[in-house]
């Protein structure tokens, strides 16, 4: 018993030791990993919980999730209602510090505008987020935002590195402001481009972008698409195919590849986050590649 | 009479303004437009500079978001549109039409209580649970589920669990929690969660034999999550004994519960999660009654209970494509006196052990379709020669149970299934079951426990 009791104790100084050493990111979704790195650099330690093959909609307090929660000293997520099927029950088991409302909690949606927020809310309509749309982070100008954000948080969290994390953000807001006046550039002959999507999680670049979405394959949200609806579609662009159909690396891919055969409109995956592809291993080339990948499909 | 009143009124009303009215001219009319024009110019104006000094005064308390200092609560100009205020409210309503081969379904040698038993033949609804949830404040979390069942022909409502749950923010050591009241205490996999979220329509055997489906006993209970890199959680509690296994005491029983659990990912795509439980505890007073308070048990048990669970999503997204394994094992050992009043055994000595397990699996093939197999058996214990030809004489049969399934779930809040059970409790006894369940979920949407 006794040597239990030292195990333990021992176990409690060594942990807490390293986690005072860095700041522990625990990261919702790829894409807050990959800011909290731009941000935070080598004075952070960062989790993420999803991967891009995941749905984060449907996502499991799996084990090592409340593992990590429970060490983490940012908990980085999209909020909107994305993780409330798994995040609630990690919050549980987590630091006081990261509960909402305290500078450790940091949900992305509440710093920029939500779009597609419904005015009456029934399940008849799907799982259907009462706060809008949760995929805030394909529009450039929301990740300016929430870096500066998150760059205050850092900064009340772990002071003495305040500079070392105000210079990065600087550095980085100086790159990514050169990079969405590039994008806006280069994506100009997008504008009223004609997409079709899976779900409904393209809707912030299709805003940015100033394309149009038409249709999308889930008839409702988080109810895969019926045949029928798919038929329905095939009637409705036989004449006037739209110029392409998107979905994530997570959506499989038989009803867009179906309807793309049928109404010959290509069918592309759009990365959606880190590693959605083999190249978009960073922000910057997750909105390189999906610029470039819609211009691919308009050339077609 | 109508129309000349009519023709009066008309007249009047020209005299007094239809003269006037004429006599402006066209002119008039024009300043009189011009006149508008210009105040309806000038209002907007007014109403457009108020919304940008709205929107300037927004967007300067959206930026005020962070003061300086530490432990600041930091609020956001987006109002939420949650019940911050009002308890999260869930409806769950189930049914099941069965269908059984067999007459009977006792497992001798084990005294089942009535939870444990087989369900209803024929069309029958389960419990249909409601719940109320909240955070109390900060330090507090606050959850009611009620139960309303049918049980001797009438309708009742069973506390299901009624619990206080400490949050983070009470100040306790970082990762240790307090739960108090009734609750499905954490034992074993199945027991923490609702058997409507279970991926069968029934339970396993040794559910049915040693929990009498489940264990939700009042009690207070505390958890331990230690700092490590994998999970692993520590735990237990103290209970009032009241609650299969133990049975009526009127407060003079004692029951205490640990646990350990251990868990993690392999890659990207797999994980799992393993645990060992213990529920100990002695049954006085009117002491463990089964078998519709035929049988009675006096004494101390002890129950051991291991778990194992293994999720693997081939593609990565788990919700086209899952593979789950699950598995748990019971050990009980008994110390006390056993009673059957319907076989007059009178008070025999019993000391020995039994055990059980079931080995399940469930893979989901399609984003709503899953189809499962189960395997459940029971190791019978000895029988005295004082309970011979008794309810506690399994004849040195082991029961065992097949069953298999498939189900389609087309929200995350409606599911269908149907189920065939092929069930061998007693020797020369099989029971082919056959049912078709639906369990649907109104109000709340609750989070996925592992």
């Amino acid at each position: 018993m006794r040597l239990f009791k030292l195990i333990l104790i021992g176990l409690f100084c060594t942990t807490s030791n390293v986690t005072h050493a860095m700041v522990n990111i625990f990261a919702c979704e790829p894409e807050w990993g990959a800011l909290a790195k731009e941000i935070g650099g080598s004075k952070v330690k960062i989790f993420s919980a999803t991967h891009a093959k995941q749905d984060p909609h449907y996502i499991r307090a799996r084990p090592s999730l409340i593992a990590k929660a429970r060490k983490a000293n940012i908990i980085f997520c999209s909020g909107a209602g994305l993780e409330v099927g798994w995040l609630p029950l990690l919050l549980q088991k987590a630091e006081s510090s990261v509960q909402p409302g305290m500078e450790g909690h940091l949900i992305a949606s509440k710093f920029v505008k939500v779009l597609e927020k419904p005015i009456v809310v029934d399940r008849t309509m799907g799982d259907i987020h009462p706060e809008g749309n949760p995929h805030v982070h394909l529009n450039p100008h929301n990740i300016s935002l929430i870096a500066k954000e998150l760059t205050k948080r850092l900064e009340l969290i772990d002071a003495t590195n305040a500079s070392f994390y105000r210079n990065r953000f600087n550095s980085f807001a100086l790159r990514w402001k050169e990079a969405i006046v590039r994008w806006e550039k280069n994506a100009s002959d997008l504008k009223g481009m004609q997409v079709v999507v899976h779900h409904r999680t393209f809707s912030y670049l299709i805003d940015w972008l100033g394309l149009i979405e038409v249709a999308s394959l889930e008839l409702k949200p988080g109810i895969p698409a019926t045949a029928s609806h798919l038929e329905g579609l095939l009637q409705q662009f036989k004449t006037k195919p739209p110029d392409v159909i998107v979905r994530t690396p997570y959506e499989p891919g038989n009803a867009s590849i179906w309807l793309s055969e049928k109404i010959n409109s290509p069918a592309i995956v759009l990365p959606y986050t880190i590693n959605g592809d083999v190249s978009s291993v960073d922000l910057f080339a997750l909105f390189e590649n999906s610029i470039n990948l819609l211009k691919g499909a308009l050339n077609d | 009479m109508l129309k000349t009143k009519l023709a009066a009124s008309a007249a009047i009303i020209s005299l007094f303004f239809g003269t006037s009215v004429l006599a402006e001219s066209d002119k008039d009319i024009d300043i009189l437009r011009a006149e508008i024009q210009n105040m309806k110019q000038v209002y907007e104006k007014r109403i457009a500079d108020m919304e940008a000094k709205l929107v300037r005064v927004e967007k300067k308390r959206d930026q005020v978001s962070v003061s300086t200092g530490k432990k600041v609560p930091i609020r956001s100009s987006r109002r939420i549109l949650s019940n911050s205020y009002n308890p999260s409210v869930g409806l769950i309503l189930n049914g099941k039409y069965s269908n059984f081969s067999s007459g009977s379904s006792e497992i001798p040698g084990f005294g089942i209580g009535e939870e444990g038993e087989r369900g209803k033949e024929g069309p029958a609804i389960g419990e249909s649970e409601m719940n109320f949830s909240a955070s109390v404040d900060d330090k507090f979390y606050g959850s009611l589920t009620s139960a309303i069942v049918r049980e001797g022909g009438s309708d009742k409502i069973e506390l299901e669990e009624a619990y206080l749950q400490s949050l983070p923010g009470l100040g306790l050591p970082s990762g240790l929690s307090l739960k108090a009241g009734r609750s499905l205490w954490t034992l074993g996999y199945l027991n923490e969660h609702h058997a409507h979220t279970d991926d069968f329509a029934d339970r396993p055997l040794p559910y049915r034999a040693y929990l009498n489906k489940s264990f939700n006993d009042d009690g207070l209970a505390t958890s331990y999550v230690l700092p490590t890199n994998f999970y692993s959680e520590i735990g237990g509690g103290i209970f009032r004994a009241d609650d299969f296994p133990f049975g009526t005491g009127d407060g003079e029983n004692t029951a205490w519960s640990a646990f350990a659990r251990i868990g993690g990912d392999i890659g990207n795509n797999q994980n799992w999660r393993l645990g060992g439980y213990l529920l100990s505890g002695e049954s006085k007073g009117s002491g463990r009654k089964s078998n519709e308070d035929a049988v009675i048990f006096k004494g101390e048990s002890d129950l051991y209970v291991t778990d194992l669970r293994y999720v693997w999503a081939p593609t990565g997204n788990a919700r086209n494509k899952e593979v789950i394994f699950q598995t748990e094992y019971f050990w009980r050992s008994e110390d006390g006196t056993y009673q059957d009043t319907e076989n007059s055994t009178g008070i025999i000595n019993f000391d020995d052990s039994s055990s059980g397990l079931y080995i399940q699996g469930v893979y989901k093939f399609f984003p709503r379709w899953r189809v499962g197999v189960r395997y459940s058996r029971l190791f019978s214990p000895n029988v005295p020669a004082g309970l011979v030809g008794s309810n506690l004489d399994s004849a040195n049969f082991d029961p065992r149970a097949y069953a298999t399934m498939i189900d389609w779930t087309n929200s995350e809040f409606s599911r269908v299934r149907l189920q065939y059970n092929h069930e061998k409790l007693k020797d020369g006894q099989t029971d082919k079951q056959f049912m078709m369940q639906y369990v649907i979920s109104i109000g709340a949407h609750g989070a996925h426990k592992y």
